[in-house]
């Protein structure tokens, strides 16, 4: 379970990213996270595994207070929480297999973290998270030698890989065409349905969010606007996410609305 | 600020439109040359005239050279091996360190912004020490011999990979260390993976570059006393030996351009 608890984030250059934030997510569902480009958003899902850290309030995950972890602490704590990216972040120069192998480094010998020589058993676990999403025969082939869609199921496999808890994705398809975005999502569906990961996605697209996430939550200027199933919202709903509307009318009243 | 003293050229096209041109900076430029080269040649005293009357002096000292002291070869390898193995130590030794210096220059890796800058300032610094300097030093330190020179050519190393280094780290793609570092792994760790393949070649090739050049510094630091073939070369200038100056010459260019033939094949390959 993720719990924000009146959280807010403010950078250290003054941007006030986000704003008195609450929220529950219950273990095993489908969220998406809409709103303008600038509203919080990857702010929101990098608070979730420490990649920033929060200035107020309280964040709780897998009852985990995050804000008192410390150093190691953090890493053991990430291995649960899997992240993929709008660009993949892959390592490019190398192999498939080896960009999934990176999963285990971790918990590897310290000889085997510094050498880059995975054992035969996570090779075989590599092997078996390329297969679950179907690129398997692309293991030796260089990342560079992929399609968009082919690199995001290898930053997927990579996740897979940890077994994680929560899969925290960060517009995972705003790269991709059409097509291999509904492979990705599809994919990624799959992924939450039968492995009961949670899935925490940023995305621009609203008509996927609607047709794939069971919750969607609305963020504008660094605060939660909508909160709700995704088969109840309207048009107003998205119109207000978006600013269209009501832009003055601002915070006080919302606040009150969806504490 | 050039185009108000020089004003462009106009052109009018047959349609009526205008078009300036900017006047050429070139001309500009060449007076400046040639007034800073007159100004070197005073200055240093330069004459063409000594160069009109003792080049043939030059001549000379090459027809001495030659046929070249065959017999002195065996006296040579030893010097020899040290040059090389001075350039290799020096070389291998200052491209490792130049990693972690590197590491703790770039501002993406180093988070500490005063501990970067004091890094790359370190790195300036040794860069400016010519390597004969820094031979001499180390031979008050070290003592007459190769480990004097072989600290020169590490530092000379260390300070060249360490800036080239550094300035590609600066440039990678941070996308794949952040991916790293959500995994889970610390940032050593995230650098060994993420950044590392990325620079990899080029490092490899710098470095390679790095000792190419080494050979050659290496053959001069023993005018320093930091040993190796120079030292012997000093030595039979001394004594107008210069039959033996051209064995010595000769076994140079006949190294340096073997180490620099291999080397090239390998930097070729890493491209
Ligand atoms: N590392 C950072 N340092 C300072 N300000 C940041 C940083 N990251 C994001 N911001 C600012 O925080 C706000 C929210 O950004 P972000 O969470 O990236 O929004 P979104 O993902 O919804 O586009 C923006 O105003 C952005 O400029
Ligand atoms: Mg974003």
């Amino acid at each position: 379970m993720i719990e924000f608890i009146d959280v807010h984030k403010t950078y250290t250059n003054e941007v006030k990213a986000l704003h008195a934030i609450n929220l529950k997510i219950e273990q095993g569902e489908f969220v998406a996270i809409i709103g303008l480009s600038g509203a919080g958003k990857s702010t929101l899902l990098r608070c979730i595994n420490r990649m920033h850290d929060i200035t107020k309030g309280k964040l709780i995950v897998n009852n985990i207070d995050v804000a008192t972890l410390k150093g190691k602490e953090i890493r053991r704590f990430r291995r649960k929480i899997g992240m993929i990216f709008q660009s993949f972040n892959l390592v490019t120069r190398t192999t498939v297999l080896k960009n999934v192998l990176v999963s285990f480094v971790p918990d590897a010998p310290l000889w085997r973290k510094w050498t880059g020589v995975f054992s035969k058993q996570h090779k075989f676990q590599a092997l078996t998270a390329l297969d679950k999403v179907g690129i398997l025969d692309k293991a030796y082939v260089r990342v560079d030698q992929l399609s968009g869609g082919q690199q995001q199921r290898v930053s997927l496999a990579r996740t897979l890989a940890q077994h994680p808890d929560i899969i925290l994705a960060d517009e995972p398809i705003a790269s991709l065409d059409p097509v291999t975005s509904k492979q990705v999502m599809d994919d990624l569906k799959d992924i939450n349905q039968n492995m009961e990961m949670t899935i925490l996605m940023n995305i621009h697209h609203v008509e996927v969010a609607l047709e794939y996430a069971d919750r969607i939550i609305g963020v504008r200027k660094g605060e939660i606007v909508y909160d709700g199933k995704a088969a109840d919202v309207t048009q107003d709903i998205l119109d207000d996410i978006y600013g269209g509307k009501r832009e003055d009318m601002e915070t006080i009243e919302q606040e009150e609305a969806y504490v | 600020m050039y185009d108000k003293i020089f004003r462009p050229k106009k052109m009018v096209l047959p349609n009526g439109k205008i078009v300036l041109e900017k006047r050429s900076k070139t001309p500009l430029i060449l007076l400046v040359l040639i007034i800073s080269i007159y100004y070197s040649i005073q200055l240093t005293n330069f004459e063409i005239s000594i160069i009109k009357d003792r080049w043939n002096e030059f001549f000379v000292i090459v027809w001495e050279m030659l046929p070249p002291n065959w017999q002195y070869t065996s006296k040579l390898w030893e010097a020899l091996l040290d040059t090389i193995k001075m350039s290799l130590l020096g070389s291998g030794i200052g491209a490792l360190a130049a990693i972690p210096v590197a590491m703790l220059a770039s501002v993406n890796i180093m988070t500490n912004k005063v501990i970067a800058i004091a890094s790359k300032v370190l790195l300036s610094l040794l860069r400016t020490l010519p390597t004969l300097v820094s031979a001499l030093i180390a031979t008050f330190i070290f003592g007459l011999g190769t480990t004097a020179g072989t600290v020169a050519i590490f530092l000379f190393t260390l300070a060249y990979v360490g800036k080239l280094l550094y300035e590609q780290i600066e440039n990678v793609d941070m996308d794949a260390f952040e991916a790293m570092e959500a995994i889970g792994m610390t940032r050593i760790q995230a650098f060994r993976y993420a950044v590392i393949p990325q620079i990899l070649p080029n490092y490899l090739s710098t470095s390679l570059f790095c000792f190419e050049g080494n050979v050659r510094y290496a053959a001069i630091l023993g005018y320093v006393g930091a040993g190796g073939i120079g030292l012997i070369l000093n030595e039979n200038l001394g004594w107008r030996d210069y039959s033996s100056v051209g064995m010595i010459l000769l076994l140079l260019v006949v190294t340096v351009f073997l180490i620099e033939t291999v080397s090239e094949h390998f930097r070729k390959k890493l491209m």
